[in-house]
């Protein structure tokens, strides 16, 4: 028998998962509180769509502006302080070190900062986004190979052409692994946010509705908050493997194929 | 007129008491057109001197003219530099590697695609321009690097050990084909290396340097015919200059 591809085998348990979402409620295994089937999920959903499709928005207007945070704040600080050695010396420790810190205990402060609106979200999950970003950038410029850029300067490459031709697409790669991680991040920064202190989004959908143990609506919620994250993945490793052509191809080793019908997916992080 | 003079070259590295003598009192001459290898132990130096040649370290003390004019800062229209490996940009179609010197200083588009692809013809890698570095074998490699070395036109070839990392089988090859590229071309080549044999080969004339601090302590004329052949490695006289310069890298420090 033929071996069935990794992909088909995906889809497969993916489709038994749904169908045990279905079956293991309906035949009583565990109670609809725990565990409402996917039909009622999806049907609430569909009945208060409209109340889930402006949260959605607010949420996605959160995640949307604190990427754009995370990511302009990140590469550029990450940029310094992986270019410049004094900075590197004095900050790398430091940021490395708040990198560990759980950020999340600093939303109390956000909120009394910046309200219980979207600027706290925004602040929290660009805040908790931006070390991957950042510190991705520092390691890609760092790690870059220097032989790179001594032979730009034998061919006469002046220190902005170093800059433009050679150590910006020689960082690419880790800069968007980091990119990647970040923007996972702010959507999880946006939500765990919306779920502790909020008036709106879906995880503030999520927590309202459990506290009144209605499980399908909550599961509506996860659902949505599970596609947006399957969905920005999605478009993060579609983005790296445009870019990275000749990046995903060279992890195969130092083959001389020109078959590129099966680029392996880019390392996870 | 000498394509290359190098006059009382010294270099110290900076470091405590004074720093550490690196090249010491270097004077050399290279003629236009002339192939000439350096040879020396490990750590005497020898990239260094190529990397100052390049203009892309200074040394401590000394001059270096090519072309009548002193060397003081990369100048790509007068020097090309292959490297060891690994200089050519993975992001970079191998069209793209060997244009990549005439983008910096900004030919127009037409004109630097025709130059380059009249290098890897050159090279002998018509056809493979769209291939990333990837995709390339490690011969591939070195040669889209001396495609690159000579895509605007220097006069001076300076190549830092290009074949150190290629199998033996490859390399001879390699050696052979950069023959052939030199004797198209007309270059002055100034070439590093480890292996004796590939400097007989090779060379007009065999520099070999001392331990550090590096010095020049024989210069051995290669009078074998031209164009060399694989048969003449198997020859007395290609031993016995194979055999000179050995005599002269295992002497001991300060037997000079």
């Amino acid at each position: 028998m033929r071996r069935p591809s990794p992909a088909a085998v995906r889809w497969l348990l993916l489709a038994a998962l749904l169908l045990l979402w279905e079956l293991v409620p309906q035949t009583g295994l565990l109670p609809e509180l725990f565990l409402p089937p996917l039909s009622k999920t999806l049907k609430v959903l569909w009945l208060d769509r409209v109340e889930y499709a402006t949260n959605l928005l607010v949420t996605l207007h959160e995640v949307v502006i604190a990427m754009l945070i995370a990511c302009g704040a990140g590469i550029l600080v990450g940029a310094l302080v992986g270019g410049i050695a004094v900075l590197r010396n004095l900050m790398l420790p430091v940021f490395s070190s708040l990198y560990a810190v759980p950020i999340v205990i600093l939303y109390p402060i956000f909120t009394a900062w910046f309200g219980i609106g979207s600027e706290s979200k925004i602040a929290f999950a660009g805040l908790y986004g931006f070390f991957p970003v950042m510190l991705s950038t520092a390691a890609g410029i760092r790690t870059i190979d220097p032989q790179y850029l001594l032979a730009a300067r034998s061919m006469g490459a002046t220190i902005p052409q170093q800059i433009t031709r050679v150590i910006i697409p020689a960082s690419i790669p880790t800069v968007l692994t980091g990119l990647r991680l970040g923007g996972a991040l702010t959507i999880i920064g946006v939500v765990v946010s919306e779920m502790l202190t909020a008036s709106a989004g879906i995880g503030y959908l999520v927590t309202r509705y459990r506290t009144i143990l209605d499980s399908a609506h909550v599961f509506a919620g996860i659902l949505m908050i599970l596609l947006l994250s399957i969905l920005f993945d999605l478009l993060a490793r579609w983005v790296e493997r445009r870019t990275l052509v000749w990046q995903t191809a060279g992890r195969r080793g130092p083959s001389t194929a020109t078959d590129t019908t099966t680029l392996p997916a880019p390392a996870p992080v | 007129m000498s394509a290359i003079e190098v006059e009382r070259l010294s270099h110290v590295y900076a470091g405590a008491e004074g720093g550490v003598p690196a090249l010491e009192d270097i004077s050399l001459k290279v003629e236009a057109g002339k192939f000439v290898v350096i040879v020396g132990p490990s750590g005497c130096g020898k990239t260094s001197l190529l990397m100052m040649l390049a203009g892309l370290r200074h040394q401590t003390t000394g001059t270096i003219l090519c072309d009548g004019r002193p060397i003081t800062d990369p100048d790509p229209s007068r020097v090309g530099v292959v490297f060891q490996e690994a200089s050519l940009f993975p992001w970079l179609s191998a069209l793209d590697n060997t244009e990549f010197p005439l983008a910096l200083r900004g030919d127009p588009r037409e004109e630097r695609r025709r130059r380059a692809e009249a290098m890897l013809n050159l090279v002998g890698l018509q056809g493979f321009g769209a291939r990333f570095p990837h995709e390339l074998s490690g011969g591939m490699k070195q040669r889209v690097s001396i495609a690159r070395g000579l895509v605007q036109d220097p006069p001076v070839l300076l190549m830092d050990e290009p074949f150190a990392a290629l199998d033996e089988q490859t390399r001879m090859t390699m050696g052979h084909e950069l023959l052939r590229i030199w004797s198209q071309t007309r270059k002055t080549v100034v070439f590093i290396t480890h292996s004796l044999t590939e400097a007989v080969y090779l060379a007009d004339e065999v520099l070999v340097m001392s331990p550090r601090p590096g010095r020049i302590v024989d210069r051995i004329t290669i009078d074998l015919p031209r164009p060399r052949t694989y048969e003449m490695m198997a020859t007395d006289t290609f031993g016995k200059l194979r055999e000179r310069i050995w005599q002269q890298i295992r002497k001991p420090e300060g037997a000079h």
